[in-house]
């Protein structure tokens, strides 16, 4: 027998779009926190200082060796007993968490697109005398950033996803909104279908940007 | 930070080492099998079969595996459509369900851009050596693939077996569900979930190791 409701699709939408929004604000604050700390570390990675090089080979292997989700609870239950952290609430506790992960992984990603540029223009670019802040920024980065859009964008596809973990911390998010009406309603199937279809509109969507980047930054020949 | 009470939470959680390996051995044959069939689809001459693959990577890809694990545990049972009249899974069942497609999903991409990495010159000299399409995968062009598929795939199997902390969520009794039964107890969270991570990170890195040596294994012997 098959009696579908799916009318209760419509009326859990206005909850559904609460989860949602909330959804794409831990998307959007951890993913800022994840590039800025990953720019950081990738460049404390290649230092010539030796203890700024060791910490962040231990940061990075200590993120990608844990779950997001224990990282996560981290943040929620310990990050709050941190000197200077007393005020977290439990949603910036949930966006420091998925920061601090998938920074780890942007660190890894902008390393190797700085590794990618040709040591050659290192040499050309002090040859003419530049200092290595100065080429840095105005010759290693920008094409460095070819290499880093699409594993960047493909990666930040994978942290929206792993927003959904914060249900684990007890945040309502789209996935917490939907275990939750899905009890109280005992509709799993419709209501964690409307949720798929709104995480595969949003990944779908994040493709976009990538392909406009990907143009914006393209090799014009 | 106490390290005596982390010292002591350890053989506590390692109690559940054994569900997290086995939820991510069960996934990783399962969804290995899976996405060979998936990657040959997505190759084949045949379009439904392609379409078909791509619809799988495109979907699965796209929603959180947390998404999958739920319709899987909560969704299942109500399912009705033509002869099926709901799926009740165990817990564990439903993770290796949801970890299994998941696997599929990613590492049927693995296992076909390794595939198209071999020169085709390499199925053109097959062919006109006679050999038949089915033979030279099998015997030619699989060999040479694998060795561009071991490090995305150790890497996919690596966050299939962090992966597996989700399943806490539905109540099956790994480390994470063990964690949290015992900092719940005592409110012990630092030193309790320190010694969550370190067991992780033990575990994470034996895969990077064996990543290593298999790389080294199947590298050219030129």
């Amino acid at each position: 027998m098959s009696d579908w409701d799916w009318p209760v699709v419509g009326r859990s939408w206005d909850l559904l779009m609460e989860g949602t929004k909330l959804t794409l604000q831990l998307f959007a604050v951890s993913l800022i926190l994840a590039t800025l700390l990953g720019l950081i570390l990738a460049l404390m990675r290649m230092s010539s200082i030796s203890p700024l090089r060791f910490i962040s080979a231990g940061y990075v292997w200590v993120f990608r060796g844990i779950p997001v989700f224990v990282t996560l609870l981290f943040a929620f239950f310990v990050a709050r007993d941190l000197p200077g952290l007393s005020w977290l609430t439990p949603i910036q506790a949930g966006m420091l968490g998925l920061g601090v992960d998938a920074a780890a992984y942007k660190a890894e990603i902008i390393r190797a697109g700085l590794l990618s540029v040709d040591p050659g223009q290192h040499e050309a670019s002090e040859a003419l005398g530049m200092t290595k802040r100065h080429y840095m920024r105005r010759i290693i980065v920008p094409q460095s950033i070819r290499v880093i859009v699409p594993t960047y964008m493909s990666n930040s596809i994978l942290l929206l996803k792993a927003t959904s973990v914060a249900v684990g911390i007890g945040l309502v998010e789209l996935t917490g909104i939907t275990r939750q009406l899905s009890n109280s309603t005992f509709r799993p199937v419709e209501l964690f279908t409307a949720a798929a279809v709104i995480y595969l509109v949003l990944t779908t969507l994040l493709v976009v940007p990538q392909e406009y980047l990907e143009r914006r930054f393209a090799l014009k020949t | 930070m106490d390290l005596d009470l982390v010292w002591e939470a350890i053989p506590l959680i390692w109690k559940g080492a054994s569900t997290t390996a086995s939820l991510t051995a069960w996934a990783l044959v399962l969804g290995t099998i899976g996405a060979l069939i998936l990657a040959l689809m997505r190759l084949s001459s045949i379009k439904p079969f392609r379409w078909f693959a791509a619809g799988f990577g495109w979907l699965f890809r796209g929603i959180p595996l947390l998404i999958l694990l739920f319709f899987a545990f909560f969704a299942l049972p109500d399912l009705n459509i033509g002869i099926v009249d709901g799926i009740l899974l165990e817990p564990f069942q439903a993770a290796v369900v949801a970890l299994s497609i998941w696997t599929a999903a990613y590492q049927a991409e693995v296992i076909r851009s390794g595939i198209i990495a071999v020169d085709p010159g390499q199925a053109e000299a097959s062919e006109a050596l006679g050999m038949a399409k089915a033979r030279y995968m099998r015997r030619i062009i699989i060999p040479q693939g694998v060795r561009i598929m071991i490090p995305p795939y150790t890497s996919n199997a690596m966050t299939l077996l962090k992966q597996t902390s989700l399943a806490t969520l539905v109540t099956v009794p790994e480390m994470t569900l063990l964690t949290q039964r015992l900092f719940s107890n005592d409110f012990q969270f630092r030193e309790r979930i320190a010694a969550l991570a370190l067991l992780y990170l033990a575990m994470t890195t034996v895969f990077v190791v064996i990543q290593q040596v298999t790389e080294r294994t199947f590298r050219l012997k030129v």
